[in-house]
């Protein structure tokens, strides 16, 4: 019998810090000559999070600029590594982080969506049953076979989320992404995003759209200095948050 | 085994990135075969008018032959590794965006390199067939040497391409070791040929071998040596295990490198 998991993500007593050179020596040339003089400086940004996240939970990550937000969900769909701590995830992640990996502006709307959801892991099989829908998700059916450099900035960012959004990931990432396209298709993504979260998957959602994170989740993380300040129900979180970012 | 799931797992990118650079070379017509099996021959003539004017009077016969039979595994051999000291950084953009095993990004240039090779054998078997010396029943271990350069390619490929994202200037250097290296290998001249105090320095070259192993099935017809193939191959599978230990451990800052 397979082992049921309760948990999708946990984050334990994870510590994050960049290096940052301000006189970057890329070549071996410069890392011997300026052996000890490499101006460095560590920026710690996550102090020790621990979070577990059920199945089927939908949680917002709410915080200030470069409070490490957008670091921590790259941690989970391990872009980036912790310098301490463990992350564990349980079954298929898909991360809404920046959208239109592996797109080539000289191919078509439809060849861009097989290189993209490659990228995400899915084979060709997959795709094919996907794309009608992915196609139709988009609304670029009649611009679907030209090449991607003649789209809108927002016709460009509604293919990759259709791609994104369609791949049937169980976990699902997102990063303040809902700002893409026009009022109509925010509407459309937040609906597309509820029903999943209807339909069990889990996910974590990042966003300064303090209403959407209320419209979408039942619980909020509020992350600040690299510490997670509160944790528990939206509306409660939220609240807070906003008397004491005022 | 970790490994082999994440490739099984994402195989249609594997396959997807490989077949665009394939098709990106010939360009899906017979003129990019042509215009990509120039540049080794016009390389083959070259040295087939140089080289036996230097080595007066100790040639070898049908040295054009010869050289070809050398040249094009070579090309193979040093293409593959200098494109892997780019493929990270020029994949860049999705690396930092998205997770995949990044170990795809060396193997698919690997891989289609040992496709291009498999297709300029034909100019191998061109030159065998005009030169009147035609095709031998070894050719049936041409797949068996074409895997052991494989394996050692794989395996050199995952320490460079990893190497390289964090010294940049790393490439030049490749690109420099690749040219003397190219003299330090039997391809223009026959191992026999070189003074006895330098005979070390081919022995100790893996390319030495599997060079001589296709020699051996197109131009002498006779068996290769698989006592040294085979040494050669266990070489090339520690290579893989080594090269992936250290790429796995790079791997982890690569998005934070660029
Ligand atoms: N690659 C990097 N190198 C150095 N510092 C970095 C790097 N990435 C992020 N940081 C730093 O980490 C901190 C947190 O950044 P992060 O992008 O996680 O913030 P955020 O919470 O997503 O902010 P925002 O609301 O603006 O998106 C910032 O101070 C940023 O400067
Ligand atoms: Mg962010």
């Amino acid at each position: 019998m397979k082992k049921e998991e309760e948990y999708a993500i946990e984050v334990q007593d994870v510590y994050k810090t960049f290096d940052v050179y301000l006189d970057k020596a890329n070549s071996l040339k410069e890392k011997m000559l300026f052996w000890k003089r490499n101006r460095k400086e560590v920026r710690e940004v996550l102090k020790g999070i621990n979070l577990n996240i059920k199945k089927g939970e939908a949680v917002a990550l709410i915080g200030v600029n470069g409070s490490g937000k957008s670091t921590l969900l790259k941690l989970m769909t391990k872009i980036i590594y912790p310098n301490k701590g463990k992350i564990i995830t349980h079954g298929k992640l898909t991360s809404l982080l920046e959208l239109g990996a592996g797109f080539h502006a000289d191919f078509s709307g439809r060849e861009n969506i097989y290189f993209n959801a490659s990228i995400f892991g899915l084979t060709k099989k997959e795709i094919d049953n996907r794309l009608e829908q992915i196609i139709e998700f988009s609304e670029l059916k009649d611009y679907i076979d030209n090449p991607v450099r003649t789209y809108s900035s927002g016709m460009f960012m509604r293919l990759a989320f259709a791609v994104a959004i369609n791949v049937d990931a169980d976990i699902l990432l997102v990063d303040e992404i809902l700002s893409v396209g026009d009022q109509h298709f925010q509407a459309k993504c937040i609906d597309k995003m509820k029903e999943l979260r209807n339909e069990g998957k889990t996910m974590v959602f990042v966003t300064h759209s303090l209403g959407s994170a209320k419209e979408l989740c039942d619980r909020a993380v509020w992350l600040s200095n690299g510490v997670i300040k509160m944790d528990g129900d939206t509306n409660t979180v939220v609240e807070r948050y906003i008397e004491e970012t005022k | 085994m970790g490994f082999f799931k994440g490739l099984y797992d994402y195989r249609e990118l594997l396959k997807t990135s490989i077949s665009k650079d394939i098709r990106g070379k010939y360009k899906n017509s017979i003129l990019g075969i042509f215009w990509s099996f120039l540049n080794p021959l016009l390389q083959i003539a070259v040295y087939a008018l140089v080289f036996p004017l230097l080595m007066r009077g100790s040639t070898v016969e049908n040295y054009t032959v010869f050289i070809c039979c050398g040249l094009i595994p070579w090309t193979f051999f040093s293409t593959a590794i200098s494109r892997t000291s780019f493929t990270i950084i020029e994949n860049g953009n999705i690396v930092k965006k998205v997770y995949f095993p990044r170990e795809i990004l060396p193997i698919s240039v690997v891989t289609s390199e040992a496709i291009n090779f498999v297709i300029s054998t034909i100019i191998i078997i061109a030159f065998v067939l005009g030169y009147g010396i035609g095709l031998s029943k070894y050719i049936i271990f041409y797949p068996i040497v074409l895997l052991v350069q494989y394996f050692l390619l794989i395996g050199i490929s995952f320490i460079v391409s990893s190497v390289t994202v964090y010294f940049r200037d790393l490439q030049h250097f490749i690109g420099i070791a690749l040219q003397l290296l190219f003299y330090a290998t039997p391809i223009v001249y026959a191992p026999g040929q070189i003074p006895e105090s330098f005979q070390w320095i081919i022995q100790y070259n893996p390319m030495t071998y599997i060079i001589n192993a296709f020699r051996d099935i197109f131009y002498y017809q006779q068996m290769p040596d698989f006592v040294s193939l085979g040494v050669v191959l266990a070489i090339s599978i520690a290579l893989c295990f080594i090269g992936y230990f250290i790429f796995h451990k790079l791997q982890k800052k690569f998005a934070e490198e660029m």
